[in-house]
Order: C-alpha cells, then structure tokens, then sequence
C-alpha cells in the first residue's frame, strides 16, 4: 500500500516535471500537454533501426525507468513513507544512478546509428566528470549523520540542514545531478541541433514513450535526494511531513529545469576540465570542512 | 521490514516496471501496428546508409581522465564505511583519511601537471 502511494505520487511529480518541461520549450502552459504526448507516442509506428543490437536496444528505455525507481526507493517522503529504508541507503541511491550510464551507452550501442553512438560515448566522459560529485558529497553527509539510513540523514539534519552546513557539498551535488539526468546545459547524449537527438535518435513511439518516462522520474528522483540529502528532507512548521517533502521536490526540480534552460550547452571537454580541475579539489576541501565541523559542532 | 523483504520489494518494483512496459507496448500494439516499408528503418545519418556498422573505433579523448578516475573511484569504496565510523573514532579517522588523500590528491596534480587533464 504504502509502495503503491509511493509510486504514484513519483509518477505524478514526473507529469508536473514534464508539464514545466513543456512549458519551457514551447511558451505555452498547458496542464495536458504531456498526456497528449504520450497518447501521440503511443499512436506512432515504433520502428526498430535495420540492424539493431535488438537485446540493448529494447532493454535501454526501461533500464532507464528502472534505475530511476530503484534509486528513488530507499528515499524518505516522510518518517514512515519510504519503500526500503535499507541500512545502505546512500550507497543504494549511487548504485541505482550508476545504471544510467548503462542505460545510455546501450541506447547509443544498440541502434548501430552514428549520432546515437557518439551520444553513447559522450555521456560516458559526462560520468567520469560528474560521479565524483556525487559521491564526494554524500560521503560527506554520511559523515555528519553516522549512517548511511536515509531516515537517519533526514532527522541528522535537524538543528541545521545541510544546505547550510555544508554549502559547498550541496552546490556540487546540485549542478552533478543536472548533469546526471542530462538536463540542459549538461544534455550532451542527446543534444538536440548538434547530434539530431543523439542517444534518443533512433528511438520512436512507445519505446520513445518509455525512454521519456525514464528521464523525468530521473529528475524527479535527483529532485528528491537533493531534498533528503542538503533540505532537510520532510522537516518543516506547521504542514504534514509528506507535504514539505512533495513542495521541496517539486522547487528543486523546476530549479534544476529552470537554471539550465537559459545557459548554452557545455563542451564535454570543458565539462571534464571544471570538474575535475575546480569539482573534486572543492569536492575534497568540502570532506575535509565538515570533517573537522563534525568534530567541534556536531 | 528486514532486509530480506526490503530486496524482495526492490525486486518486486522491477518486475512492476517490467509489466508496466509489457501493457504499454501492447496498448501500442492495439492502436497500430507498424507497417514494414523499404528504407524507413535506415538510421538518421544524413540521408546515407552507412556501409558498415557503425560499431567501429570511436577515439575516446578522455581517456586521461578515465585513468585517474579509476583511482578515484577504488577510494570511494573505502570512504563510506569510514565515513559511518567517523565520529566516534575522532581525530585519529580526519588523520588517517587525510594522509590517504593528501596523496591521492597529489597523484590528481602530478596528472594535472603531466597534461592528463586534456583532451587528449
């Protein structure tokens, strides 16, 4: 029961994601937009590429979708809502999102197309950039809560939360996850105008359906474990705790929609260059910050 | 819930999307179906057939990068253990983690100062 709710109000945040995503890209706000795309995907002919890796090609749409949930699982909405608090929680959440990368390079690999390959591989340099952010960070968390439990990470925050504590960590960790769900301007496996919708390219109706899917429960999930991991999580006055957990979402997730939209797209070769030459000594300095806060004012 | 009914449920959660996919695909099927015409399953390269597939060599540029992030990375899986342990073991836990990368972050410079962060 609670697994159902759980779910269903992951896929409801994906619909608002995909409304403001539409909203964006076209200037019009309109509440249905995305369910009439996807009853249009679903109309379409899927057309699978002359001489496909059939095993990834099918497999990636929905390795993406499951990445996405499994990684959304072990994080809290409130005290009770979660669906697995496993004891490794924050491992879990770097484990699932690591799939992505899977999940892309297969997109890329199985339709034997060029741009979708070159996509592929991109997004392979993309990772080697981001993951050390993402890691980094959430070991850093782990630090001041003394757990690895998403529950215990939340309530850890309660004198302060980590957005404050440990600013640096959730500067990082914010503009790794953009870049975890290729939102603009880290959507190099896609790159619509330079790769002709790269990984995405060969894919059409249902599967196009499933793969879109994917990426906003993607963003909302990133959206989510921001919100565990720096915001303080379900905490606030006044409201219900699933209340807080659902407005923070849904504001980091436009936040991260909304900080790219205006920026041009990075070169994957300057991505690299700022991450590892500026992201991991800031990384390192953030460890070793809270390491030594954790220990005069916990 | 103990751990084991926790996985149960994880797996369970992919065999849902699996089956989720599974009725859209057949709700796809019950619209339409695709018709099989010549050249419309030809891949977007510009209005060319490729001659040969296009799994060939692809330079990956970052390969400095990659080197380094594979050290990277090993240290990461002793970071989160330590990072549990850390407050009750103190001081001594800063030191030790310290040293390590202290030296790991002078390897990140020596590759930095030998041109490894470059496309290459």
């Amino acid at each position: 029961m609670n697994t159902l709710v759980i779910v269903l109000s992951l896929l409801a945040g994906a619909y608002l994601v995909a409304v403001l995503e539409a909203w964006l890209a076209t200037g019009r706000f309109r509440l249905a937009a995305p369910a009439w795309a996807a009853v249009a995907l679903l109309g379409r002919e899927s057309i699978v590429p002359r001489t496909p890796d059939r095993i990834f090609f099918e497999t990636a749409p929905v390795l993406l979708l499951i990445a996405a949930l499994l990684a959304a699982a072990v994080l809290p909405l409130s005290p009770s809502m979660v669906m697995a608090n496993l004891a490794t929680g924050a491992l879990f959440v770097n484990a699932a999102l690591a799939y992505v990368l899977v999940a892309l390079l297969m997109a890329g690999w199985g339709s034997d197309s060029a741009y979708a390959l070159v996509g592929g591989w991109r997004f392979l340099g993309q990772v080697i950039a981001y993951s050390m952010l993402i890691v980094m960070p959430i070991t850093a968390v782990a630090m001041r809560a003394e757990s690895l439990l998403t529950t215990d990470i939340v309530s850890s925050q309660e004198a302060v939360w980590n957005i404050l504590y440990q600013p640096i960590g959730f500067v990082l960790f914010f503009v790794a996850s953009m870049a975890v769900a290729f939102l603009p301007p880290f959507d190099l496996p896609i790159a619509v105008g330079d790769l002709a919708g790269g990984v995405e390219a060969e894919y059409t109706g249902v599967r196009l359906a499933v793969f879109r899917l994917g990426r906003m429960v993607l963003v909302i999930t990133l959206a989510a474990a921001t919100t565990v991991f720096y915001l303080g999580g379900w905490m606030g006055p006044v409201l219900p705790p699933w209340a807080w957990s659902a407005i923070k979402i849904l504001a980091v997730s436009a936040a991260m929609l909304l900080g790219g939209y205006t920026l041009p797209r990075i070169r994957e070769a300057h991505l690299l260059a700022w991450c590892w030459k500026l992201g991991i000594p800031l990384a390192l300095i953030n460890l070793f910050i809270v390491g030594v806060m954790v220990l005069i004012w916990p | 819930m103990n751990a084991l009914q926790q996985y149960g449920l994880l797996l369970a959660l992919i065999c849902g999307v699996i089956g989720l996919v599974l009725i859209l695909f057949a709700l796809a099927r019950a619209i339409g179906r695709t018709q099989q015409e010549p050249g419309k399953n030809v891949p977007a390269t510009a209005g060319m057939l490729s001659r040969d597939p296009v799994w060939v060599r692809y330079h990956a540029r970052y390969y400095g990068y990659a080197l380094l992030f594979l050290a990277f990375d090993m240290e990461m899986a002793f970071m989160y253990p330590w990072a549990v342990v850390y407050k009750q073991t103190g001081l001594v836990a800063l030191l030790d983690m310290g040293v390590f990368l202290a030296i790991l972050f002078l390897g990140l410079l020596y590759g930095w100062s030998q041109g490894a962060f470059r496309r290459q």
